[in-house]
């Protein structure tokens, strides 16, 4: 695993900015796989040992998922929406595992750590490096359950919806009634009134087909829907803007 | 596991923890220890202690007793200097002193142990001048029986940086004095600094080993220093000059010296104008008027730290300010005040 700084320096750039948020998801990361025997997870050898569940969506998760090499796609990054500090580490290869919490303590204890830094954030920023990781955090060792349909690898299950069609991977359909649906169509979305639409330049690809003879960059297809309900007709820039 | 029972219920049984026993004006300590085989006669005195149930304890793996959680608390505690004795009395134990110097508390290590919900400690404030065998600290653990993991992770919180609480034995240093002024050097008016400085000096165990008096002249200024340096002074108390009258070049005179750090104004009152300023690692002080006008000065918080070793910067002295404006009592009680308590 590479230092700190560096760590923090890279965690920054992929997050955006430096915060004590990234501090703290660093050093979480860096406990939490050095607690269960990982001490390079971004590396070849260990990449597919590891899966990180963080607790909440805030500049933390994203410095965990840097330093330890987890992402979503790959199924290796576990978001719970519980709103807590607070990400565990779970090593497939040993099932161990530890939930690693950030405290309110050292929020509390900042201005001691670095009492001669003005300004709440950048007193946050030094302290939290200053910190001991037993003030910085609260561990856990725990036992992680996780799915053959939650582990990465290629997809184990594929079943269709009974009332709209779409495929669902990974059990994540749901039984009702003897009915197969998807999660939408069975107990809602976050989403409503969805409803198709069509949209300007719908043929547009990045890559041209060499089979067409269209001239390249050029939509195949440039007439524009006749369709009432598409977005992207002129005087509707915002619109388009938005989907193009 | 905690079982509760009633009194009665009780006789043959071990005490889960010491009892303690308060007679206003007269006694507070345990009226029994913990592990005491309760028998009949014990009965009427603990009703008339208020006790009409007693707990039974079974531990589980993971748990362990207030004695023991305190036992840890005071080795994690306990640095150089300070010594404790593995009793606890009512669930506490008491750190004392090993020796004389001057008690240092890592004041954030302790803000964080305590921050642990199970645990305190108290201590006197850092930085305070203790005697051999003196109480300087006191531990125990809150609940009775607790989970071990939040006692250890105190520990680990008080031991950061080493230990949260030692005493540091003061260096007996030799002492050269510098005093300044026209006034004093041409015999115009008696010196007085000498003398409270040596009395200071003296008091906390080192010796003025050298003295001179110098006009307000940088270049002498710089002399006398060097000479003292020369001489084998450890440490270098200048006075006069420190204001800001055109006069006032005792500043220069020590840069002229060659003090490669210099810090002038402190945020104590008596003692704005003080300096510190290092020549190697020979601290020189200057000490500002107000050390002729008052008992204790802000000299008086800051030579017990130069001579346990610490050193003393922009930081140290801007610290000071919380804690630092002297009352100004018609009868000093110093230390036992606010002075110079806050950092």
């Amino acid at each position: 695993m590479q230092d700190f700084e560096t760590l923090l320096k890279g965690s920054a750039e992929a997050h955006g900015h430096l915060c004590p948020g990234q501090v703290v998801g660093v050093r979480m990361a860096m406990l939490g796989c050095r607690l269960i025997g990982l001490n390079d997870p971004s590396s070849h050898d260990q990449i597919k040992k590891l899966i990180v569940y963080v607790e909440m969506d805030r500049c933390t998760a994203d410095a965990v998922a840097h330093v330890s090499g987890v992402k979503l796609g790959r199924r290796s990054l576990k978001f719970l929406d519980y709103g807590i500090m607070a990400a565990t580490f779970v090593n497939l290869e040993t099932d161990s595992a530890v939930r690693v919490l950030s405290t309110e303590d050292a929020r509390d204890l900042a201005p001691l750590y670095a009492p001669e830094i003005a300004g709440k954030y950048q007193q946050q920023l030094i302290a939290y490096k200053l910190m001991p990781d037993s003030v910085l955090f609260k561990v856990q060792k725990v036992q992680v359950a996780i799915s053959e349909f939650d582990l990465p690898g290629p997809t184990r299950r594929k079943v269709s919806c009974q009332r709209c069609g779409q495929m669902v991977r990974d059990s994540r359909e749901v039984v009702i009634d003897n009915h197969v649906l998807c999660k939408p169509c069975a107990k809602g979305a976050y989403y409503t009134n969805a409803r198709e639409i069509t949209w300007l330049n719908m043929n547009w690809s990045p890559v041209s087909d060499f089979r067409a003879k269209q001239p390249p960059n050029m939509p195949a297809d440039s007439e524009e829907p006749s369709a009432s309900n598409h977005l992207g007709q002129p005087g509707t820039k915002s619109h388009r803007e938005k989907l193009q | 596991m905690i079982k509760t029972i009633p009194l009665e219920d009780a006789i043959g049984s071990k005490l889960a923890h010491d009892v303690t026993e308060i007679r206003p004006g007269e006694f507070k300590g345990p009226a029994f220890r913990k592990g005491h085989t309760v028998c009949n006669e014990d009965v009427c005195h603990l009703q008339r202690l208020g006790k009409n149930h007693l707990y039974l304890i079974d531990l589980e793996e993971d748990e362990i007793h207030e004695n023991e959680a305190a036992a840890i608390q005071a080795k994690a505690l306990a640095g150089n200097g300070i010594i404790w004795e593995d009793n606890p009395k009512e669930g506490k134990i008491n750190l004392y002193a090993e020796k004389d110097g001057l008690f240092v508390v890592n004041t954030t290590a302790l803000a964080a142990f305590n921050m642990v919900e199970e645990v305190m400690c108290a201590t006197l404030h850092t930085n305070t001048l203790v005697k051999k065998e003196e109480l300087v600290a006191a531990t125990r653990a809150i609940p009775l029986i607790m989970k071990r993991a939040p006692i250890e992770r105190a520990a680990a919180l008080a031991r950061q940086n080493g230990a949260a609480l030692s005493v540091q034995q003061l260096r007996h240093v030799k002492v050269g004095l510098v005093i300044t002024g026209n006034e004093i050097y041409n015999n115009l008016i008696e010196d007085r600094f000498a003398p409270v400085l040596t009395e200071k000096v003296n008091a906390l165990g080192s010796k003025v080993c050298a003295l001179k008096f110098v006009p307000d002249d940088a270049e002498m200024i710089s002399q006398a220093i060097r000479s003292h340096l020369e001489n084998g002074c450890d440490l270098i108390l200048l006075t006069g000059g420190m204001s800001v009258d055109p006069d006032d070049v005792t500043r220069q005179g020590i840069r002229r010296a060659g003090a490669y750090e210099l810090h002038y104004g402190a945020s104590a009152l008596p003692g704005a104008m003080f300096l510190v300023a290092y020549l190697g690692d020979v601290p020189l002080l200057g000490v500002p008027g107000c050390g002729l006008h008052h008992q204790i000065t802000i000299l008086d918080l800051v030579l017990p730290r130069i001579l346990s070793g610490e050193k003393i910067g922009k930081k140290e002295l801007a610290f000071l300010g919380h804690g630092g404006l002297c009352r100004d009592c018609p009868e000093c009680i110093y230390p036992n005040c606010p002075f110079g308590k806050g950092s």
